[in-house]
């Protein structure tokens, strides 16, 4: 057994008929940075819920290392619970898991400082704009130190801007935790700068048509999103999505 | 800031006017007191009759927030019930609707007999719980289904069990519809009480309803619109208290809908 995570042949078809995933097959190693790319309804989010374990498969499985590794995930939306404040929020997995009171708490507040939201520990959703809330959702998915990180288009609602800045906290808390870090997104560009690896799908039924490497090194500045290596690779990617959304 | 001034100041005006203008009216177009008596009647009969009035609302206000505590306290727990298993809803919620959809006052005479005319009061609270029931249900019944399936998600992935799962995702999520079936309810359990008292339509229930009937008889017009004044005070007072507590634990979290 190796210490990755394997998906091996996975598939998926609900029950109302609609073949959401074809056939995906790829071994992620621990502690790598790998994006899912690929047209609308391809099945991302299903391979997501797939290896949280969410849904079952239909064929295939999800092999994890001896042990099931600890999870975070980040959905879409913050989806926060909007009647606690964001300490509430990030805590919420460590008092599920039944740590005291104080002792979350206290975890949760320095996971929020990472995020850079340290004085905003008893503040409501509702009087956080869209990008802090998404920060309180990260640092949620953060506060167990999960092993893998499965992200869902989390940064696809935000402002250019925002949304660069939080690639960049993204990468910073991924250089300093190590979790391996699956991220489902429609943006070639953000798929570059994050990633190491870039898996792309087909259309429905979900396949998997390439595997491409990003040997840039880390950590990635903001220089490199204009840099010619980053244009090479988002090259290949762009052909490759090209020939996918012809066929 | 006069806007605000006349907000406050208009609708009083309206409401010294319109009393103004029906003890005038009396007058002058010289209607009978048995139709429609003067204001000035109507707070006289308190000197006379405010004990046997005020201990008939008290009865009244008794049996309307016995029946109602009930029908928040068993309409919640069914709902959970409901929550935590389809099979008990697919069992059970026919029997509620029917409850529902059946008129109370067709209900009444069946319950009276089977609790017997002397214990009329528990004939009443029981049909007031009725009354009130079905809304706490129904509106606890789609809060605990509006839970947000992203959120619901997550507690699974986090391994949460059933009791964290319903006292930190549904119960919250649920409140604001909650709080809306309940607000309905207090209004419903008064209506219900007074119905039933109607139905019992005997001096063993000694409420509100009972004394406009008696009123009613002997031709005590004002009496009758001193009972129904304080009915409405009743019903406007338990339905402000109620918004109250719904703006108390809502307020903060839920007061724009934005979304979180
Ligand atoms: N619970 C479900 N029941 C039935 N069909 C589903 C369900 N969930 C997803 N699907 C279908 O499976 C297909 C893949 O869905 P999925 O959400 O994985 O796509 P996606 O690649 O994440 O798309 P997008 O990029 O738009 O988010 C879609 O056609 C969708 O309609
Ligand atoms: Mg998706």
């Amino acid at each position: 057994m190796s210490r990755d995570l394997r998906l091996d042949r996975l598939a998926k078809t609900f029950p109302n008929g609609t073949a959401a995933l074809g056939d995906l097959s790829a071994d992620i190693a621990a502690g790598a940075f790998v994006s899912l790319l690929g047209p609308s309804g391809c099945g991302k989010s299903t391979v997501l819920r797939l290896i949280a374990g969410l849904e079952e498969p239909t064929r295939g499985r999800v092999e994890w290392p001896q042990t099931r590794g600890s999870l975070g995930v980040i959905f879409q939306e913050p989806t926060l619970m909007a009647w606690a404040s964001a300490a509430k929020n990030v805590a919420l997995p460590l008092e599920l898991a039944g740590m005291a009171k104080t002792q979350a708490r206290e975890r949760a507040c320095g996971a929020l400082e990472k995020v850079d939201l340290a004085g905003f520990a008893d503040a409501l959703p509702r009087e956080l704009s869209g990008g802090m809330r998404m920060r309180v959702s990260i640092a949620r998915a953060l506060v167990a130190d999960p092993d893998v990180l499965l992200m869902d288009e989390p940064f696809a609602a935000l402002d250019e801007f925002t949304r660069g800045k939080l690639n960049d906290d993204l990468l910073r808390l991924w250089a300093e935790r190590g979790f391996t870090g699956v991220f489902v997104t429609h943006s070639v560009f953000e798929a570059v700068y994050l990633s190491q690896r870039i898996l792309i799908l087909s259309g429905r039924p979900g396949r998997l048509v390439a595997d491409i490497q990003n040997p840039a090194p880390y950590p990635r500045e903001p220089g490199y999103r204009t840099s010619a290596a980053f244009n090479a690779t988002a090259r290949d990617i762009l052909d490759v999505l090209e020939e996918v959304s012809t066929c | 800031m006069l806007m605000q001034v006349l907000r406050i100041i208009l609708p009083i005006a309206l409401f010294a006017g319109l009393i103004q203008f029906w003890e005038w009216s009396v007058v002058y177009w010289e209607i009978q007191p048995f139709i429609l008596p003067p204001p000035s009647a109507i707070l006289a009969v308190f000197e006379t009759d405010g004990a046997s009035l005020l201990g008939s609302a008290w009865t009244t206000l008794g049996t309307t927030l016995a029946a109602f505590a009930l029908a928040v306290f068993s309409g919640t727990a069914l709902a959970a019930l409901f929550a935590s298993s389809r099979i008990a809803e697919a069992a059970l919620s026919p029997y509620a609707v029917i409850l529902q959809v059946t008129p109370i006052i067709a209900i009444a005479p069946l319950i009276i007999v089977w609790v017997g005319l002397d214990n009329a009061w528990l004939a009443v609270l029981i049909l007031a719980w009725i009354a009130a029931f079905f809304p706490v249900l129904a509106s606890a019944t789609a809060g605990l289904k509006a839970v947000d399936p992203n959120l619901r998600d997550l507690f699974r992935l986090y391994r949460a069990d059933f009791r964290q799962t319903f006292i930190r995702l549904m119960v919250p999520s649920s409140l604001p519809y909650l709080l809306a079936g309940i607000k309905t309810a207090g209004g419903l359990a008064l209506v219900g009480a007074v119905v039933a008292e109607f139905a019992a339509a005997s001096g063993n229930t000694n409420g509100l309803a009972w004394r406009i009937l008696e009123a009613g008889n002997r031709l005590q017009i004002a009496k009758m619109f001193a009972a129904l004044l304080l009915l409405a005070l009743m019903g406007v007072a338990l339905y402000a208290i109620l918004s109250f507590v719904e703006w108390l634990l809502l307020h903060r979290w839920h007061g724009d809908r934005r979304r979180a």
